[in-house]
């Protein structure tokens, strides 16, 4: 990417608006990742001690992959050295937000929808998301999924990543990420769902 | 048959482009004839969209991160003098 070469040309000179524009565009990705690794109550150190291992080392990018990618990874090895325990194992432990999820309660005993989902008011994301209520409800949807939902949900729907990308920063099985993706999938329709149906969170 | 359960259970590969050819064909099939999944997989996409949407949370301290790399990199910068001096 053109646009991506003439960034590290800059931050390379050293240049403070280059440093600024590169955390802005790329904090929220690893943080996600570093979430998902060390949880959130080292995450924010996770991320400085990344940021500080990109500076260090962006002289040696030598734009083998994107700069996502290494950024990424970098937040991932960092991540993963601090955690002394052994890995958490992967909870597949279904935690689903305030509003439940679509389960089999909703679904009548040969397989057709038992409860139909109700059409909501309007098909623009722009439109749902002008409600403060809604958006704050949604933060809270997120809040209660596990750590590792939470972010396998952000890398694949924010920051568009690949699904074995994500796979491979956070150690985790391409099924198990797609189960955790649809978890959490299915727990924010419920909460729009629910916000469509009822006005309130 | 898929049935609207089974249709539910795959929406999520559906929208990943995760589907072997067998599981697409059943998935377009059910759709077809089905209007309540045919609305349940366009409120799923709006979702997925409202989600890429939602405002992302500030990071903590811009600043005092900023300050930290700058920092970094004249010590980085200043190593690089001594290494070419010697
Ligand atoms: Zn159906």
């Amino acid at each position: 990417m053109p646009n991506e070469q003439d960034l590290i040309q800059r931050l390379l000179k050293g240049e403070q608006a280059a440093y600024r524009e590169l955390v802005q565009q790329y904090q929220g990705a690893m943080r996600a990742v570093a979430i998902a690794i060390v949880g959130s109550a080292s995450a924010d150190e996770v991320v400085q001690d990344s940021w500080l291992a990109v500076v260090r080392n962006l002289q040696g990018f030598a734009g083998r992959a994107s700069l996502k990618t290494w950024l990424l990874t970098i937040t991932a090895n960092t991540a993963k050295s601090r955690l002394r325990k052994q890995r958490r194992d992967v909870s597949l432990e279904d935690v689903s937000g305030p509003h439940g999820t679509i389960d089999d309660a909703r679904f009548a005993a040969d397989g057709h929808w038992g409860r139909a989902p109700t059409l909501w008011h309007t098909d623009s994301p722009e439109a749902l998301l002008n409600e403060q209520a809604l958006r704050e409800c949604l933060e809270h949807t997120l809040a209660t999924l596990s750590e590792l939902q939470r972010s396998v949900l952000l890398l694949r729907e924010r920051q568009a990543l690949e699904l074995p990308d994500i796979c491979n920063l956070l150690d985790i099985s391409h099924s198990n990420v797609r189960v955790l993706l649809h978890r959490a999938r299915l727990s924010v329709f419920a909460t729009l769902e629910h916000f469509e149906e009822t006005g309130e969170c | 048959m898929l049935k609207c359960k089974g249709l539910v259970a795959l929406s999520s590969d559906l929208l990943d482009g995760e589907l072997t050819w067998k599981q697409r064909i059943a998935v377009r099939a059910h759709l077809a004839m089905c209007v309540r999944c045919r609305r349940f997989i366009r409120q799923l996409r709006i979702s997925q969209r409202v989600i890429r949407q939602l405002p992302d949370q500030q990071a903590p301290d811009l600043e005092a991160l900023l300050k930290a790399m700058q920092a970094q990199q004249q010590r980085g910068a200043e190593t690089d003098q001594g290494n070419a001096q010697k």
